[in-house]
């Protein structure tokens, strides 16, 4: 931070026998991009570890390339090495850095950084996660290894076909259905009523769950999965909604619900910390006993 | 320049499918026929073939069509699911019956047990095939794995019959086994 103001300084010390206004262009432009994080946007030809002051460890990060411009070529795991002194603590930085310094053809989605949009849900070392919410491992030993999601149809590199995810989604009317809306205000809804929807309403469908549950990834076209089937039941649980007994009907088959066999997947890898396992056997426990 | 700007909002309302509304003259005949419609006056053929719904037209048979479900059958869902659970359960109490009995003097008990065990195994089985070979994906092999099941089911059952009423039963195989 300091640096280069003290450099503008000398600058001006250097040119103080004429007036401030004979600064070279270059000098004082130097001395407005002061943040580590400008400094990090410049392509760091020269002297890279010396705007951190950190020494350079460099970390191989190994991610999934396929170009639908080459259909014929089979997808390869293609190596980058991201120097971590100059690069910020997340996983999404370092794809951020990779794209913007070595290689700008590097496809993925993002937005928000701060896992709250999930776009850039993941398969990051064997986990299904968002990017963004992912620390890089410091390990410099290991290669950190980056799938797009698994089991989905994939657009490019990192980028899954999410049409029939959202499709599912929107099979299960994911909005409040009453026929009978309080005669004016709003509905009210009790302390412990609200409590229900705790832990479902966070979700932000970023579909890590669902690509890594095995039933997914073999009846996809048919079993739900976990995020939706929790957001179905997020809207089974709601007490403003009149339609549960309809919502419930829908799933009474074979493939809808029932192809969840508790395997936890879901549970274990979302990256919210939420339990849509427990949703599912809630919803079942609701149907067997209805 | 200023009659080709007058006469843009016209002809791309007309390439857009809306309906006639004649070349007006002035402003407030424009709002009026932007107005909605929410009578029954609009043609098929001016949404270019598509179903006219105030508010906007859903388009059917694009990627923002909702999956559908299967015909809903409890006995496919809960009542299925509610058996499976109430079978794996009295399984444990049944096992506990049939060891400290002994099947020739409690012949029932040996009974319910090779059924319930032989339905437990079945509808695990039946789950695998529904997972692995569903039909929709293995039009033949599907179908011929489900009947295979069933059949060796079938063989199962039969097999446990004559082997409770004429020989041991399994409780007492089990025993001879275990002392063995």
């Amino acid at each position: 931070m300091f640096r280069p103001a003290t450099s503008a300084l000398r600058a001006v010390a250097s040119a103080s026998s004429s007036t401030a206004t004979a600064l070279p262009l270059a000098a004082r432009a130097a001395a407005f991009h002061t943040s580590a994080a400008e400094r990090f946007a410049q392509p760091t030809g020269d002297a890279p570890a010396s705007s951190t002051g950190k020494a350079s460890t460099m970390k191989e990060i190994k991610i999934y390339r396929w170009n639908p411009d080459q259909p014929a070529e089979k997808p390869k795991l293609q190596s980058y090495h991201v120097d971590l002194a100059q690069c910020g603590p997340m996983m999404l930085d370092a794809l951020i850095k990779i794209k913007n310094e070595i290689d700008p053809t590097l496809t993925f989605r993002r937005s928000c950084r701060e896992g709250i949009c999930g776009s850039c849900a993941m398969n990051i070392d064997g986990v299904n996660t968002l990017a963004c919410l992912c620390r890089i491992p410091k390990q410099t030993n290991t290669a950190s290894k980056i799938y797009p999601l698994p089991h989905m149809y994939i657009v490019k590199d990192l980028v899954p076909d999410m049409t029939n995810f959202y499709k599912q989604y929107k099979s299960v009317e994911p909005f409040l259905k009453n026929d009978n809306p309080p005669a004016q205000g709003e509905f009210i809804q009790s302390v412990e009523d609200r409590k229900k929807l705790d832990g479902m309403y966070e979700c932000i469908l970023c579909a890590c769950c669902s690509t890594s549950c095995p039933s997914y990834w073999w009846n996809q076209d048919t079993y739900l999965g976990p995020a939706v089937l929790m957001q179905a039941y997020r809207w089974m649980a709601d007490s403003r909604d009149s339609y549960g007994a309809q919502r419930k009907e829908k799933m009474q088959n074979t493939m809808s619900l029932y192809r969840c066999h508790t395997i936890f997947n879901c549970s274990k890898t979302c990256p919210k910390g939420l339990n849509p396992a427990l949703a599912i056997q809630k919803m079942k426990y609701e149907l067997a006993t209805e | 320049m200023s009659t080709s700007a007058l006469f843009r909002p016209t002809t791309s309302a007309l390439r857009a499918g809306l309906g006639f509304r004649g070349i007006h003259s002035s402003r407030v005949l424009a709002v009026q026929a932007s107005r909605p419609r929410l009578d029954a006056t609009i043609d098929a053929n001016e949404t270019a073939g598509f179903k006219y719904t105030p508010g906007g037209p859903i388009l059917k048979g694009t990627v923002n069509d909702a999956t559908s479900f299967p015909a809903p059958n409890a006995a496919h869902g809960s009542y299925h699911w509610a058996f499976e659970r109430v079978l794996s359960a009295s399984l444990i109490p049944v096992m506990g019956a049939a060891a400290v009995s002994t099947g020739s003097a409690y012949p029932i008990i040996d009974g319910v047990l090779a059924v319930s065990l032989i339905i437990h195994s079945h509808i695990g089985f039946d789950s695998i095939v529904v997972d692995y070979l569903h039909p929709r994906k293995f039009p033949v092999i599907g179908p011929m794995a489900t009947w295979a099941l069933r059949g060796l089911t079938g063989l199962a059952v039969w097999g446990v019959y004559e082997f409770n009423t004429n020989d041991v039963g399994l409780t007492e195989l089990v025993a001879r086994l275990w002392r063995a």
